[in-house]
């Protein structure tokens, strides 16, 4: 432990277990263990700080009632566990516990903690504890079946499951935890029809497409598992749950600001993301990732402008980053700026020779401009890591035909169209072909 | 100087009595493992180059690899290095007339050519040119390397001429000298993926990445950390084809392993559709996992989705490190092993059908064991040998562990080693507790690899650690039952003239090699038949024993051998003998 360490947890010891008159039947308070806050950003010490000093002053308070404290140690619990502080977190929420145990977000949060902390059993009795305070809450229903299910405590989890399906019967989390574990029994019809109905109440569900498949496979049926496989697969989510949503908002650092930008891109709510990586770039403005996520949401939401600075700031802090050299380049390209896009291009294949996306845009820009010749290595280069990229094989088919390799170029158009019969381009420029129309 | 056959007769001398051993030579002892690794002269420390950076490529190595590479009956270390020059130990064990025995190792890495000249990640083995002699492959963090063993106690770096160095560019961009710098890989498995008695090689490539590339990356709060694997993109796994003449073809585009490929850390090569094929099995890190099933002509099929093992059951990619494929549950069909991240579980995927496997992670006890802690070198063996596979895996985290932070660890990423015991009825119970004081060390593991290194009749461990000195976990609880060693040698056609080979045609030799992929089955008197696999691959980063030991419990009844040899052939031998190693020549038995 460092001198600053122990000088902090010594002063968490006096300050808040100890120095203040507790009641005389004042629960038995753990001091925290606070984890070494000297390297985490300057924006989450400061909130540390701040949580910190209120718990202190709370604890300090003669007016303050029990409730208080708790809530003071719940609210620097819930940072520390958004700080992925897990050990310290679980203390603050052990603590209110102690101080409420009639509250159930502290054992709550604490089922968490132990979650973050791989402790499941310890998570188990807290979920347990939490739905004692408040029978019914759905997400500490599915997080106690979650955890059952983790310990492979299959009939314990359905008991849950089905206690939670019988307040709620359309949640898809439910009816999947349901299916999981018949899965886990290997009763795939029940599972099968768990998740089918789970689907009929979300379409938008995709998380349950591949635990679906795998009952369709159980039962014999490769079609349906197939069918289900082809499907969009999303990570699965849990029940609408403000307390740990609470606790996902709270983080005020930049990589916590680029985490919730990257859920918003997933949701495909660009608006939002742009929002997140714009304050993530200004608690930390050194980060040419950040920029250059900035810049992705941006052009994504429609602020091409926007976003070209965005690009030309990351590369302005990290000249050899591919890809914003390649995003620059997609927005020149599009502009028709095709000098400056091929250089940006070419600068994120030297960076990165492996960077699939922008060798092919590069080799585009190339054939579009007529230069063939050029564009056709990187094509081949594209196709012999690739082989399945049918823009590659059209776009090496069409430089054939700009070099006036007709012949060729006719072989590769018929075996791209057998190679990738849902691409009609094929097909279409061997009839052009043909006809001795422009292919280009 | 090679000794032609020594291994066999030495191993049946050294064999014979070793049930005596274990019950007069050494007293009955309450511990699984005994750690000897600084007393048996095993001093080696892992050096990741920390450079307070976090460096992403100082988190991951590193491998080692247990090798008779001098024929004389004994496994030797070799040990990978990340900053500096990895080590291969001669063993130099001592038998007694008593039984009991002395492990000795000899640093013989000066006189035995082999000079490593890149950031060493893992290493795989196998007899690429069939002279009997296993040779090395190594990966790095840049061009790898093949060292060829020249039976004579040396090896000579081939990795250039083989055309194994893992340079990236296609002829066509060949003359772009930053488009051919090897990349970084990890876990390599030797593998005759065509049935043509020639080991080809596949290459596990893990991220685009070089120091000069390096991504800074930080927790939630804003801490410096190492990256994960998203912070850089996969890099094309690679497969070579042996053709014959000491050099390879990268067949990476033609076997149809091309397109599709995640940030590789882990490989095993087994039949996992029952069609006699060796497939292979690719653990991504926080990528779907592949199940390359083999189409019996040059190409292969991803049938990991549909085979239940891309994923886990709730459709989560893992953080996919070590591997392993073994018969698990007994039903005679390898099952698939794959460790992952803190708080993600170990992977058990029980095979179900040709490939198909139900996710029994959670069923058999395996992830909710292994939850805490983040899992890499990883192996089945019958710790115990009452004929039941248990799992053993060495771990250490990725990122920083707060406790240990706290107290001032410099390198807060260290975890203990779990032992898995198979309690029947499909579950496991973590036995770490009682297995010996091997396993309360904290260590950053990383590779491990497994065999009988003393040849006493059960499977000792060596455990590769990130940053820090190597273990050897000795095993003392083996042996106490009986037990069936084998060593399983093909007849193969070699390029090399020998004094003693044997002409088979012109040009060609017939010698004897290790049949990597073979599979057996033990078929025991009132008991399940056994189902094991001869190979070196799996594990994480690493090369372990090729020979076949399994548990027979109780069982003392000299049990009769079916073997299925890598070209699809069964042979059988009744009335193995137990407690000691039998060697089996494909073409002796029935």
């Amino acid at each position: 432990m460092t001198p600053r360490q122990a000088v902090v947890v010594a002063f968490a010891s006096v300050a808040i277990g100890c120095s203040f008159k507790a009641p005389a039947a004042a629960p038995a308070l753990r001091p925290i263990v606070m984890p070494d806050l000297s390297s985490v950003a300057e924006s989450v010490r400061e909130q540390a700080r701040a949580r910190e000093s209120a718990l202190t002053r709370t604890m300090g308070s003669a007016q303050a009632t029990a409730s208080d404290r708790a809530a003071a140690y719940g609210e620097f619990g819930k940072l520390l566990l958004a700080a992925e502080y897990g050990d310290a977190a679980e203390t603050c929420f052990a603590n209110a516990e102690l101080l409420v145990p009639d509250d159930m977000r502290w054992p709550y949060y604490r089922g968490h903690a132990y979650r973050k902390t791989a402790q499941p059993a310890k998570a188990e009795a807290a979920f347990e504890r939490a739905l004692m305070r408040q029978p019914g809450n759905l997400a500490a229903m599915y997080w106690l079946g979650e955890t059952r299910l983790d310990q492979g405590r299959t009939d314990a989890a359905a008991s849950v499951f089905e206690q939670a399906l019988a307040i709620d019967p359309r949640s898809t989390s439910i009816l999947s935890g349901l299916g999981h574990v018949d899965l886990a029994r290997n009763d795939f019809a029940s599972a099968a029809a768990r998740f089918e109905q789970a689907l009929a109440i979300d379409p938008g569900a995709t998380f349950i497409h591949y635990p679906l498949a795998m009952a369709y496979r159980g039962l014999g049926n490769l079609a349906k598992a197939e069918a289900e496989l082809r499907q969009p697969r999303a990570p699965a989510t849990s029940p609408v749950d403000p307390l740990m949503q609470d606790v996902a908002r709270l983080l005020d650092s930049a990589m916590a600001y680029q985490s919730r930008g990257i859920d918003a891109l997933r949701r495909n709510d660009a608006a939002s993301a742009a929002g997140f990586f714009r304050r993530a770039t200004e608690l930390d403005p050194s980060s040419a990732s950040l920029h250059h996520r900035l810049g992705t949401a941006l052009f994504l939401s429609g602020d091409a402008s926007g976003a070209t600075r965005e690009f030309e700031e990351a590369l302005r802090l990290s000249p050899q980053l591919a890809r914003a050299h390649y995003s620059l380049g997609v927005i020149l390209a599009s502009r028709r700026r095709s000098a400056a896009a091929i250089a940006h291009f070419t600068a994120a294949v030297r960076a990165e020779p492996d960077y699939l996306e922008a060798r092919l845009a590069l080799a585009d820009v190339l054939r579009g401009l007529g230069r063939a010749r050029e564009a056709m290595p990187h094509y081949e280069e594209v196709l012999h890591r690739h082989p399945d990229v049918a823009d590659a094989e059209l776009g090496y088919a069409m430089s054939l035909v700009i070099l006036g390799r007709r012949d060729e170029a006719r072989v590769r158009f018929l075996a791209g169209a057998r190679q990738h019969p849902d691409r009609p381009e094929f097909s279409d420029a061997l009839s052009h072909l043909s006809t001795g129309s422009d292919t280009r | 100087m090679r000794i032609p056959w020594v291994w066999i007769v030495l191993s049946l001398a050294v064999c014979s009595g070793c049930r005596a051993t274990a019950d007069v030579g050494r007293p009955a002892s309450s511990v699984w493992f005994d750690e000897r690794a600084h007393d048996s002269g095993l001093t080696f420390v892992h050096a990741n180059g920390m450079s307070g950076r976090f460096y992403f490529h100082e988190i991951m190595g590193p491998g080692a690899a247990l090798i008779d590479y001098d024929n004389d009956g004994d496994l030797d270390v070799f040990l990978v290095q990340g900053k500096g020059e990895s080590r291969l130990y001669r063993n130099d064990l001592a038998v007694q007339p008593d039984g009991s025995r002395t492990l000795r190792f000899t640093d013989v890495t000066t006189q035995s050519g082999i000079r490593t000249t890149e950031y060493g990640m893992g290493v795989a083995t196998g007899d690429f040119d069939n002279d009997g002699c296993v040779d090395l492959y190594l990966t790095n963090v840049g061009r790898n390397q093949l060292y060829r063993n020249n039976c004579d106690g040396t090896f000579s770096d081939v990795s250039r001429q083989s055309g194994t160095d893992g340079g990236l560019a296609s002829p066509k961009l060949a003359r772009d000298p930053s488009a051919s710098g090897g990349g970084w890989s990890v876990s390599a498995a030797f593998v005759d993926y065509d049935r043509d008695g020639w080991l080809d090689l596949f290459v596990g490539h893990y991220v685009s990445y070089s120091v000069e590339k390096n991504t800074p990356c930080f927790s939630l709060s804003g801490r410096p950390d190492y990256c994960s694997p998203n912070a850089y993109r996969p890099e094309q796994n690679r497969l070579y084809h042996n053709n014959h003449d000491g050099t390879f073809t990268d067949v990476t585009t033609t076997a149809g392993l091309a397109g599709n490929f995640g940030p590789t850390l882990g490989v095993v090569a087994d039949d996992f559709d029952g069609d006699g094929w060796v497939d292979l099995y690719v653990a991504n890190d926080g990528r779907e996992n592949q199940l390359w099933i083999n189409q019996h002509d040059g190409t292969f099929r991803n049938a990991g989705l549909l085979s239940g093992t891309a994923v886990t059951v709730d459709a989560r990619a893992t953080g996919s490190m070590g591997v392993d494929a073994a018969d698990v549950d007994g039903d005679g069909a390898d099952d698939v092993l794959v460790t992952t991240l803190t708080g993600e579980g170990t992977s058990l995927f029980l095979r179900r059908g040709p490939a198909a496997f139900d996710d029994a992670g959670t069923r058999s006890g395996i992830r909710a064991l292994s939850l805490g802690a983040t899992g890499f070198g990883v192996h089945t063996l019958d710790a115990d040998n009452d004929g039941r596979l248990d799992v053993l895996s060495v771990n250490g985290a990725v990122r920083t562990i707060e406790s240990l932070a706290l107290a001032g660890d410099r390198f807060p990423f260290s975890q203990r080693a779990h032992l898995l015991h198979n309690a029947g009825g499909g579950r496991f119970e973590d036995v770490s507790e009682r297995a010996g004081p091997a396993f309360k060390l904290l260590d950053v593991g990383r590779g491990a690899a497994f065999g009988d290194i003393d040849n006493d009749g059960d499977t000792d461990v060596v455990v590769a650690g990130n940053n820090g000195p190597v273990r050897l976990l000795i095993n003392e609880a083996g042996n106490r039952k009986h037990w069936v060693g084998l060593r399983l040698l093909t007849g193969v056609r070699s390029v090399r003239l020998k004094a003693d080979d044997r002409p088979a045609e012109a040009g060609h030799y017939v010698r004897k090699c290790d049949a990597i992929g073979a599979h057996v089955e033990i078929i025991r008197e009132g008991s399940p038949a056994l189902v094991r696999r001869a190979a070196t691959d799996g594990s994480y980063a690493s090369a372990s024993d090729p020979r076949v030991l399994a548990g027979l419990g109780d069982n003392s009844t000299p049990p009769s051998v079916r073997v299925m040899w890598p070209d699809g052939h069964v042979e059988r031998w009744p009335a193995v003998p137990i407690d000691r190693y039998t060697t089996l020549e494909e073409g002796t038995g029935r």
